[in-house]
């Protein structure tokens, strides 16, 4: 608190250059976007949708994202040349819920949650996946959690039997589950 | 599996024969290790950057033990906020190898950041970093610790284990809307990590040559539902220097500790309640002893509810105390009654009560509102150079804000919204602001805003007196009874700042904003002289008023560009241009001199190294513009001059096991000593190059 003091006291008079050799190794890190767009990727994979909800021939498989994307390009790389069971997967985004079309997995960003009634109302009898990242009120099927800087997972199998999905014992074991389920 | 430390494991793929179709596992465990900072030797991992191809190759079991960066680094993040902020992480902070929060601030681009003397920092955001600067509102985990005695930051007493920060937001730029009074120029958002990240023991010493000693010390458990941590750290820095080489005999000691507890009540209920105490003694020159201590319990209440609504509600009771020397002043008979040694001592009690409700509206509009109510009782006490009257005051604070984020169109989003609170010393003040959001793609962003910011008075302001001590002045003669006098009719300053930016992930490796402004502001301090006459041939007392007003522009870029994967560059740069001038018809007694003390620009260049045998190495090269500071407010205009400087902060640190880790720091490695504040005088002081030797044990 010197400060007051002076002011008052005053008053009536790369340049680090290091040549090291040798490779470094790498420690680089996973970004938290990256890593959540590999598990929406497996999502695809682990999870069973009604016939009548996947889409006809081969017309893509779409992972939606409502509102502000935060992957970046994050998504559109982890899908890239990739298919589940002959269809291509597709990234959709959807600026708002009136704008929600036709999609297999949804992911809600945390801003998002704030219009959640409206998003559960918009996929109501629809097998859309819906994933969130916590921590989420009841009704949004997966939760991608983050603790102690890693990803878990939270599953509602009340939500996911509602909307007539199978999810994976491979999924549901390193899961977290709420709900019954039955 | 690999997560665990046992490091033979992990290079399993080039000690045995791994049957073929195990290939892409074996990548993929390695990749793992490597994540979660296993051992990679050179030839063994060869650098193999955690692609998103890698990651597609692990098992569920392995995804969840992948370890990410924080949230806060996530450039992706950062596009969607439409101002000009950085982010400190807590990786930024420990590879700095800084002890305190006020030289973990120097890693923002945005801030002005000067070391006075061994304890004091003037930091500001674009300008205004004049002694006492009072435009930054700083919190820690959303308390406010800016003192209303002089709207500044006692910087010397805002710390915490440095290890337990989750992230320091430096938002620069008015954030008055939200934050309310004093959120002029910038706000600086101080986050600790929740008590569930911080569990286990995590144990630190070190010291070196103006760092005597610093020791740190955390434990964290979980008890049912509820994480809880109890911290402590000590810290002895030893003197700085004089011009001339002596030593400046401002030395400090400070211990502090406190405890944090988060509790997940129900899935939609999280409690926090946190405490702090700290009880510090600095060496203050010939002057004496400075002490300072004191405490804070807040309590947080986040709920969110089954609609998605959430809302928080929050209390805490803050008391600080500071006890400052003043030197003696001899009696000069028979006009000159001279003062006694005494102390300046400023007790202040800070109850706060703070609401927020955050709801979404139809499909396009998200919606904030929320109400605060600040009782503050300061007494300040002196019986000779420095009094404040009334010596003791309550204040009231009460506030409220609604803001309305807007989306127009895909990807663009205008929030509007404003600030109503009022003050006991000027009543209501309003803090609107627009800000326009456009998401030109997933990597780019463009935003500009226009907002109104107040800076209330201060108890310096309003209350100051510093009293001549002239008596018995020969008739007709009269004496000045005063110096220096605080106004009662002192109004709050006023900015309007007109911003813009441009923010965006160029490629994977390349990131980086630039910032513009231009800020009108009114209602600036300014010091009035009193008329003399024949009889009375004195411009005392000064009064303050709030005669000077301007204008000040300026950009800040900002850029980070990962060179190879173990080597990372980052630069940093600040213009900054003031044109401030007394009102027309005003007058000011310093030449509109005494609120700026700023270098025009500022660059600042980092690198990040990650080196074989889990070394790492960093390095902050610092160029700061000269600055021109006047010399006291009714000294002037009398300006003196801070040369422009360049400094350098090193370390270079060793992690010997997967918890020990040993490092060396140098701070201001260049020269000497280097002065970065103050009016020349044979008492300015300069700071000293420290180096010093650290050991911690944990996470």
């Amino acid at each position: 608190m010197g400060l007051l003091k002076n002011r008052c006291g005053a008053l009536p008079r790369l340049a680090l250059l290091l040549v090291l050799g040798g490779i470094a190794g790498a420690a680089a890190a996973v970004s938290e976007y990256q890593l959540k767009a590999v598990f929406l990727f497996n999502f695809a994979h682990f999870v069973e949708w009604p016939q009548a909800a996947l889409p006809p021939d081969s017309a893509p498989f779409v992972i939606g994202v409502l509102g502000k994307d935060p992957f970046g390009s994050e998504l559109d790389a982890v899908v890239h040349g990739e298919s589940v069971s002959g269809h291509p997967l597709a990234i959709e985004r959807f600026a708002d819920v009136a704008r929600l079309r036709n999609c297999q997995i949804l992911f809600i960003p945390a801003d998002e949650l704030a219009h959640l009634d409206e998003i559960l109302g918009a996929l109501k009898g629809r097998s859309v996946l819906t994933v969130t990242e916590g921590p989420a009120p009841r009704g949004v099927m997966i939760d991608l959690v983050k603790e102690d800087n890693r990803i878990r997972l939270r599953i509602d199998l009340d939500a996911a039997r509602a909307g007539n999905l199978t999810i994976s014992s491979k999924l549901l074991r390193p899961a977290q589950i709420v709900g019954a389920g039955g | 599996m690999c997560g665990k430390p046992e490091r033979r494991t992990c290079f399993s793929s080039h000690t045995e024969a791994v049957p073929a179709r195990n290939g892409r596992r074996a990548l993929a465990r390695l990749v793992i290790c490597v994540l979660l900072g296993q051992t990679a030797t050179a030839q063994a991992a060869a650098g193999p950057e955690p692609t998103t191809g890698d990651l597609k190759q692990l098992s569920l079991d392995d995804l969840m033990n992948v370890q990410v960066t924080s949230v806060a680094k996530e450039p992706q993040k950062l596009l969607q906020a439409a101002a000009s902020i950085q982010v400190i992480t807590a990786e930024d902070i420990r590879r700095s190898g800084a002890t305190s929060i006020p030289e973990a601030l120097r890693l923002a681009d945005n801030l002005e950041v000067a070391q006075i003397n061994a304890h004091d920092w003037a930091i500001s955001a674009r300008g205004f970093n004049a002694n006492l600067a009072n435009k930054l509102l700083v919190l820690i985990d959303g308390r406010v610790v800016y003192t209303p005695l002089y709207g500044g930051v006692l910087w010397n007493v805002q710390d915490y284990l440095l290890q337990d920060i989750d992230r320091i937001e430096v938002i620069s730029g008015p954030g008055g809307t939200l934050w309310g009074a004093n959120a002029v120029n910038g706000v600086i958002n101080i986050v600790t990590k929740s008590a569930s990240a911080t569990q286990g023991l995590y144990a630190s010493g070190g010291g070196g040559n103006e760092l005597r000693e610093q020791e740190g010390l955390r434990y964290g458990t979980q008890i049912g539902d509820t994480a809880v941590r109890f911290y402590g750290k000590y810290t002895d820095y030893g003197d700085e220097a004089l011009a001339n080489g002596t030593n400046a005999q401002d030395g400090w000691h400070m211990a502090r500790g406190g405890f944090r507890m988060d509790t997940q009540a129900t899935s939609q209920d999280l409690l926090t309640l946190q405490g702090d105490l700290y009880n510090g003694t600095e060496n203050d020159g010939a002057v004496g002893e400075a002490g300072q201590s004191g405490g804070n319990v807040l309590g947080r209440w986040t709920h969110t509810a089954a609609s998605g609504a959430s809302m928080s509600l929050q209390v805490y009771y803050d008391h600080t105390y500071l006890q400052d020397p003043v030197a003696a002043s001899p009696p000069v008979p028979p006009f000159y009654t001279g003062f006694p040694a005494a102390s300046l001592t400023d007790n202040l009690d800070t109850d706060d009560v703070d609401f927020q409700y955050h709801f979404g509206w139809g499909a396009r509009q998200s919606i904030t509102w929320g109400l605060g109510y600040r009782a503050t009782h300061e007494a300040d006490f002196d019986v000779s150079l420095i009094q404040f009257t009334p010596p003791v005051l309550n204040q009231a604070l009460y506030s409220g804000f609604l803001q309305d984020e807007i989306r127009l169109a895909r990807g663009v989003y205008f929030t509007i919204g404003s600030k109503l609170e009022h003050n006991d010393y000027t009543g209501y003040e309003a803090e609107p602001s627009g800000r326009l959001q456009w998401n030109l793609d997933a990597t780019q962003l463009l935003w500009a805003a226009v907002s109104r910011a107040v800076r209330t008075p201060s108890r310096y302001d309003h209350d100051l007196v510093v009293p001549s001590g002239l008596v018995d002045a020969p008739p007709p003669f009269q004496f000045p009874s005063a110096y220096l006098l605080g106004s009662p009719d002192f109004r709050a300053e006023t900015l309007i700042a007109y911003e813009a930016g441009y923010r965006a992930a160029l490629t994977q490796q390349l990131t980086g904003s630039v910032s513009i402004f231009y800020n009108d502001y009114s209602n600036l301090r300014s010091t009035t002289a009193t008329a003399a006459t024949p009889t009375y041939p004195y411009p005392y007392p000064v009064y303050f008023r709030n005669n000077l007003e301007g204008d000040t522009y300026g950009a800040e870029l900002s850029a980070s560009y990962q060179l190879l994967d173990w080597w990372r560059l980052h630069l940093g740069y600040d213009l900054l241009r003031q044109n401030l001038h007394v009102a027309p018809g005003a007058t000011d007694a310093t030449d509109a001199t005494n609120e700026t003390a700023d270098p025009q620009q500022q660059v600042k260049l980092r690198s990040s190294m990650d080196l074989p045998r889990n070394i790492t190495l960093d390095a902050a090269l610092r160029w700061v513009d000269e600055l021109h500071i006047n010399n006291g407010p009714t000294g002037g205009p009398v300006v003196g001059v801070v040369p422009s400087y360049y400094e350098l902060d090193s370390r270079l640190a060793w992690r010997l096991t997967r918890k020990l880790e040993l490092s060396v720091v140098g701070q201001n490695l260049l020269h000497e000593q280097h002065v970065e504040y103050g009016f020349p005088s044979p008492t300015r002081e300069q700071i000293v190059r420290s180096v010093f030797a650290k050991l911690t044990w944990g996470y």
